[in-house]
């Protein structure tokens, strides 16, 4: 499904969480859809089980995961888990363009990025 | 359970294990850390009752291990340098070890076998360093052993296997419910397979966690700083170190109790990164006094 970026210095069960998370938001998983189970994963990422039960665990209270007891756990897609992530996603944007406002980049600048992505992706 | 209390142990007269207490619960990997010399190796001996501690006890499941068969049983142990015959061949090493394990598996060792494409008659005396591990692994595992100890296992195995042999562990951990003792220097490794770490310093537990409580526990911000502001004392630092006006500090605390520390110096720039277990394992050991030196 994927595989782990070892010389990315987060923790594994960030690594797991992020990409998990990016796959059900960007609708690759799908709603509803199982995931797959710990112990499978365990052994095709070579990652501890207790690893992947946290990420999952964590990924759960995000909103973006539903443990079903006996059944193992699909993926959900509520309001909140996104106005959260979208939260998130805002700080960090925030965070850089203060950053850039230090390199004195304009704020034309930073809508002309805007209007570009917009086109990428119609 | 594997649960070891106040193991002291000598050898030639000096002491190498002052007091150490670890437990290991069912299905969990326990990551042994420390510098060189630590007493990793010791424990591990003491662990697998090789070695008999001269105060405390090792006990599996409330069973003594030391000369007692029927708990070894349920033990693999794969030591630092490997010994056998090299008389032998794979068929009489496995005929050994199906003598010594009643839990034996034919069926295993015939699936692993195919990983490792060895001949059966071929004479262990011709194989290479990281041939005769894989061959260790291939026997041990096949032991379907409950309780596997291994001391730095993983060394001259190349990348492909050693994701092989991680991956066959971590499916034995999920769905056997194995334990696993494992000392390594290669943190990045031991990251992936751990839940649970002790840290050995000169013969004694400095510290013994889950990874999560470890992650939880340090915390690393990258801060700078308005012109002139002086951080004081009383912050309760771990590390801190700086290029130009870029701080790096290490925090005992969470990312939130961090950036309420560093809040009222009205930081520019604050940035919260997690660690890795190598910047846990030189950061914990930096405050107990083991650090890199600067010699030049």
């Amino acid at each position: 499904m994927f595989s782990l970026d070892y010389r990315d210095s987060k923790p594994i069960y960030e690594q797991i969480k992020d990409r998990f998370r990016t796959l059900i938001i960007s609708g690759v998983i799908e709603e509803g859809e199982r995931m797959p189970s710990v112990r499978s994963l365990a052994s095709s990422l070579s990652v501890n089980p207790n690893t992947i039960q946290r990420a999952y665990r964590e990924l759960e209270q995000e909103g973006y995961l539903l443990s079903i007891p006996g059944k193992g756990s699909i993926a959900t897609h509520s309001k909140e888990a996104d106005q959260h992530r979208k939260e998130e996603l805002f700080r960090e944007i925030r965070k850089n363009i203060r950053e850039l406002r230090n390199l004195s980049v304009t704020e034309d600048e930073l809508l002309q990025l805007l209007k570009e992505d917009e086109t990428v992706h119609d | 359970m594997i649960k070891a209390k106040g193991v002291t142990k000598f050898l030639d007269g000096t002491k190498v294990l002052d007091d150490v207490n670890i437990q290991v619960e069912d299905g969990s990997v326990y990551g042994l850390l420390g510098p060189n010399g630590a007493g990793k190796t010791t424990l591990l001996q003491c662990l697998s009752g090789v070695l008999e501690p001269e105060q405390g006890y090792i006990l599996y499941d409330g069973e003594p291990v030391y000369e007692n068969p029927p708990v070894k049983e349920k033990i693999s142990f794969m030591p630092d340098e490997l010994y056998c015959s090299w008389q032998e061949n794979i068929r009489d090493l496995k005929e050994l070890y199906q003598a010594l394990y009643p839990s034996f598996s034919e069926k295993r060792f015939r699936s692993m076998g195919e990983i490792f494409a060895f001949s059966e008659k071929k004479r262990i005396r011709s194989f290479s360093k990281g041939q005769k591990r894989q061959l260790a692994f291939w026997l041990k595992l096949s032991a379907m052993p409950q309780y596997l100890l291994l001391d730095e296992p993983l060394d001259g195995l190349d990348p492909v296997m050693r994701r092989q042999i991680s991956s066959i562990l971590m499916d034995d951990v999920a769905r056997r419910g194995m334990s696993i003792v494992i000392s390594s220097h290669n943190l990045r490794e031991l990251e992936d397979l751990c839940d649970h770490v002790g840290i050995l310093n000169g013969r004694s537990l400095v510290l013994e966690k889950s990874l999560e409580e470890l992650q939880g526990n340090l915390v690393k911000l990258q801060v700078v700083f308005p012109e002139g502001a002086s951080l004081g004392s009383g912050l309760d630092i771990l590390h801190i170190s700086r290029i130009g006006r870029v701080y790096t500090i290490i925090f005992r605390g969470t990312a939130e109790e961090a950036q309420k520390k560093l809040s009222p110096f009205h930081p520019i720039v604050m940035d919260c990164l997690p660690l890795n277990l190598e910047e846990i394992f030189i950061y914990e050991l930096e405050e107990k006094g083991y650090a890199v030196k600067e010699l030049f």
